[in-house]
């Protein structure tokens, strides 16, 4: 009875601290962002609208983290080498977690294993990578907007003619080599996007894809390739172009040739872009989100630190703009970024 | 509690066993007690106090946090008022000229416009359209883009509407060739001359966000708080996370903003406690929210909070401290004079118990040692007693089979059986078998007065036939009297003194009186003879010692007297008249007790010893 009370007593002090202690530091729970950490983002490509859209967007959440972002791209999007080592040089820094954008779907594989080896979380952005050790996937659904461009597309030719793709990869050569081989050394994104297009487009039977041109991540190649095409295919009456290089090249061929009867329907918003769409020059865009994916991307990787479970896959989704919905506010908010 | 024997004293008194029952007896030491109680009376004490410290800071603290947010929200809304007006302002100044112009496409306007744009940085562009969306004049060097879709746009409607100046919300600037920026547009109905001709047409300026950004960003409301600016239908003017709301991964609660022009108010709807501040701008009905997160705000609160649990730690290890050292101070002699008084306990009555302390303590054991001192005494009188009883016992017990006693009445019944008289040789034969019989009685030590005075009696009449009638005597006992205990042969050794010192040398026939009597509950057995009688020495020392009478049947009187009191008290016993030549009266006055009554007191103490 007396020990009963004992303890019982015990049991209301040790009561009576907790409720105590419990009143006076009560922990808040959002992202601590006290300490800094070291997140590497690594992009295709060093240049274009749509990377520093990324990049603005990776910033705005390094900031709001307390992330020390370091940002790498190599100068082209076709420089898979170039990629692999910076992916090298970041797991020798010790990164907390490495963003990755890759290049190549196969080619940067083995350097993602060699990370999640040395016990560096890889979140892929935009573009997967072969590999089943990223945490989690960032981007919009390639499939989904090669479906989008091509509806449209079709719509604008009302159902019939040839149309040309502008798509983008490493090099043509290496693209079918490999393919041969049936490794896939492309770039995800761009694989999934002329996949969606072309399977819309075989439910037509009057248009006819007379060309993919694969161009290398520069607008000169872009357009000097487009003007190939205009030339090889006179009948030509619709242009797809699948990023956002690939669209502003295509788009000043059609320009500087003044053709009016091409349809084109380009990718992604570069303010350019915008212009060529205003002056009627491109009928119709698809975008994505950048500035979503790099926020969403150093913010997950924020969370996989924090030991927080992060989705496996995340949408950003993907919207067609044109001339009528391109002044809507929300489409307008999502345009054109708020830069100050 | 059970129940002790009064006079009992246990040597090893049973200690408690088992854990349980010690840790329990630990728990209720003085010490702990004082220590707990103690503790927790200061602890409670501290605790209700910084509670209530806590309570009253942390509102003030809350308060002042408030106020001050509110303060600087204030001090937003003014500046961005005096932004608003400049804007305002411009435009006016603006609009004044045009009309007043001749020509709207006068050079002198011209330059003047020119002049306008270049006052102010944040002022992109300039220009008067037509109520049909036609371009009619503006800044220099713009060149207007194709497919503009100006008339859907707000800031043309709303001017169409209203002759009022109209903002609008922020939106892209998709007039005029160059960047894409976002702007807020003012606009107005206004009256120009083109070619001398009144025309109406649409005003407007757009300007960019330059200086709101600049107003805002001067808002510190702590570390993560931040201000933002809503237009009348809730869209957003200004924020510092403005892309991240526009690309949908932020979002800002604005409905209950927008029920208020002024309002101050507690957010809880992201999770997170937020300090919400609104106050709204006169002239274009934008909303200034000032956001401030809870716990940064109240860092006083949280200063607070460790200052106050540092020191309730702080004060209640003192107190743990203070009341221990004292618990032990004061328990630690208690503890000395318990632990001394277990010695005793275990028999050790020799411990000289010799505590200093506090003066209750010191008392204590003082009182402790004289008692200590009275039970040693007491200890050594009960040893005393009980071996002066034991050898009066031992001494009756000789007495019951006295062989000097023995040999002389059996001498005299030869005598008298030589001289042929048979009848005294019975009555002798009877009286010696009846006294024997008596005296042994079955080995008790109590029995009757009828007994003893029968056993007397036999005595004397065996004792007669010794002195050859040389006495006489009687024997008178109140019928009262007769049913009383009494323990054995205390008259025989009184009769035989008085035979023997009394009588015998008496030239004159002798004669012993005994009666017995009660009076007030107490037997009273008086014996007279009327012989020599004693001096005043002898009758001192006949209780002390010292004479005992050799010749007698060895139980002496000192016997008699001593077994009384030890049986009955020291207020019994023997007392003794007597006058030289005259005789002596020996008086024994003892307790009058029933049968049964004796009895058991007797049977106790043998068991006892």
């Amino acid at each position: 009875m007396k020990t009963f009370r004992f303890w019982l007593t015990l049991l209301m002090c040790a009561v009576l601290w907790t409720t105590v202690t419990s009143c006076f530091n009560s922990a808040p729970n959002y992202i601590n962002t006290n300490k800094t950490r070291n997140i590497h983002l690594i992009v295709k490509m060093n240049r274009g609208d749509y990377w520093n859209t990324v990049k603005l967007g990776a910033e705005a959440a390094a900031q709001e983290f307390n992330v020390k972002l370091t940002f790498k791209a190599p100068d082209s999007e076709s420089d898979i080498t170039e990629q692999v080592k910076m992916v090298q040089d970041s797991i020798k820094e010790k990164a907390d977690v490495i963003i990755l954008a890759a290049s190549s779907y196969m080619g940067l594989a083995q350097v993602v294993d060699q990370a999640a080896y040395s016990k560096i979380p890889v979140i892929s952005v935009d573009a997967e990578v072969g590999s089943a050790r990223v945490r989690t996937y960032i981007g919009s659904n390639g499939y989904e907007a090669g479906q989008k461009s091509a509806e449209r597309l079709i719509k604008l030719l009302k159902g019939y003619g040839e149309v040309g793709i502008i798509n983008f990869t490493n090099s043509t050569q290496s693209e079918k080599l490999e393919s041969s081989n049936g490794i896939e050394y492309g770039a995800r994104d761009a694989e999934e996007r002329e996949k969606g297009f072309l399977n819309y487009t075989a439910r037509y039977p009057n248009i006819q894809v007379v060309e993919i041109s694969y161009t290398t991540s520069s607008i000169k190649d872009a357009e000097d390739l487009t003007q190939l095409m205009l030339l090889k295919h006179p009948n030509l009456r619709g242009i797809a172009s699948l990023n956002e290089t690939a669209s502003q090249g295509a788009a000043m061929a059609i320009q500087s040739r003044g053709l009016q009867n091409i349809k084109m329907v380009a990718f992604d918003s570069s303010p350019s872009m915008m212009e060529l769409l205003q002056d009627g020059t491109v009928q119709a865009t698809v975008i994505q989100n950048p500035f979503s994916n790099g926020y969403l991307a150093v913010k997950h990787a924020v969370e996989v630190i924090e030991g927080i479970d992060v989705p496996e896959r995340v949408d950003t989704g993907t919207k067609l703009i044109d001339l009528d919905n391109m002044l809507w506010p929300e489409n307008q908010k999502l345009l054109f970024p708020f830069v100050r | 509690m059970r129940q002790e024997k009064p006079y009992s004293f246990r040597l090893r008194p049973q200690h408690p066993t088992g854990g349980k029952r010690r840790l329990s007896s630990k728990l209720r030491s003085i010490q702990v007690t004082i220590t707990l109680t103690f503790t927790s009376v200061a602890v409670l004490v501290a605790v209700v106090v910084s509670l209530m410290l806590y309570n009253k800071f942390a509102k003030t603290a809350e308060e002042n946090a408030n106020m001050n947010m509110q303060q600087i929200i204030e001090q937003v809304n003014y500046n961005l008022e005096l932004y608003v007006k400049g804007m305002r302002n411009i435009f006016e100044t603006a609009e004044d000229q045009i009309t007043n112009s001749p020509s709207v496409d006068s050079a002198l306007l011209m330059e003047r416009m020119a002049m306008l744009m270049g006052s102010r940085e944040d002022l992109v562009s300039a220009a008067v359209f037509t109520p049909q969306g036609k371009y009619v004049v503006g800044t220099a060097g713009q060149k207007l883009r194709s497919n503009t879709q100006l008339e859907t746009q707000s800031w043309f409607t709303t001017a169409k509407r209203t002759s009022e100046i109209s903002y609008s919300a922020p939106h892209i600037q998709n007039l005029f060739k160059g960047q894409y920026i976002w702007v807020v547009s003012i606009s107005k109905l206004i009256q120009y001359q083109e070619n001398g001709v009144l025309k109406t047409g649409i005003l407007l300026m757009d300007f960019n966000f330059r200086t709101i950004d600049e107003l805002s960003k001067q808002v510190k409301l702590g570390k993560r708080g931040y201000a933002y600016i809503l237009d009348q239908l809730g869209n957003i003017v200004y924020h510092p996370q403005q892309q991240l709301i526009y690309a949908g991964l932020k979002y800002e609660n604005v409905e209950p903003v927008l029920e208020y022009a002024y309002r101050s108010y507690l957010d809880e709807s992201t999770g997170e406690k937020r300090f919400i501040t609104v106050r709204t701008l006169e002239q274009t009905g934008w909303k200034i929210v000032g956001v401030a997160y809870y716990d940064e705000i109240v860092t006083t609160k949280r200063d607070l909070n460790n200052f106050l649990s540092w020191f309730l730690a702080v004060v209640i290890l003192c107190v743990i401290i203070v009341s221990v050292f004292l618990s032990a101070r004061i328990a630690r002699p208690i503890r000395k004079l318990e632990r001394t008084l277990q010695q005793v306990g275990e028999g050790d009555l020799n411990t000289r118990i010799d505590v200093s302390g506090a003066y209750e303590v010191e008392q204590l054991s003082k009182r402790f040692n004289l008692m200590l001192q009275r039970i040693r005494q007491l200890m050594d009188q009960i040893i005393y007693e009980q071996e002066t009883k034991r050898k009066g016992e031992l001494e009756v017990l000789q007495s019951q089979i006295n062989p000097h006693f023995l040999y002389n009445t059996l001498n005299s019944v030869i005598r008298l059986a030589e001289r042929g008289k048979t009848e005294e040789v019975v009555t002798m034969i009877q009286s010696l078998s009846k006294f024997f019989r008596i005296s042994l009685s079955k080995g008790n030590n109590m029995i009757t007065v009828q007994e003893e005075l029968d056993h007397i009696r036999h005595y004397l009449v065996i004792q007669s036939f010794r002195f050859k009638n040389k006495f006489r005597y009687e024997i008178i006992a109140q019928d009262e009297v007769v049913q009383c205990q009494t323990i054995k042969l205390i008259l025989q050794p009184i009769v035989e003194n008085a035979l023997y010192h009394g009588i015998e040398m008496m030239p004159d026939e002798g004669f012993i009186s005994i009666q017995a009597e009660l009076k007030d509950n107490l037997v009273i057995i008086r014996i007279s003879d009327n012989g020599l009688g004693m001096s005043k020495e002898t009758m001192k020392v006949i209780l002390t010692g010292g004479s005992k009478s050799m010749s007698g049947s060895g139980v002496g009187v000192r016997n008699v007297n001593e077994r009384i009191e030890l049986y009955y008290g020291r207020e019994y016993g023997l007392s003794f008249e007597s006058e030289i030549e005259e005789g002596t009266t020996v008086t024994l006055i003892f307790p009058a007790l029933a049968k049964g009554e004796g009895n058991e007191g007797l049977k106790e103490d043998e068991t006892s010893s």
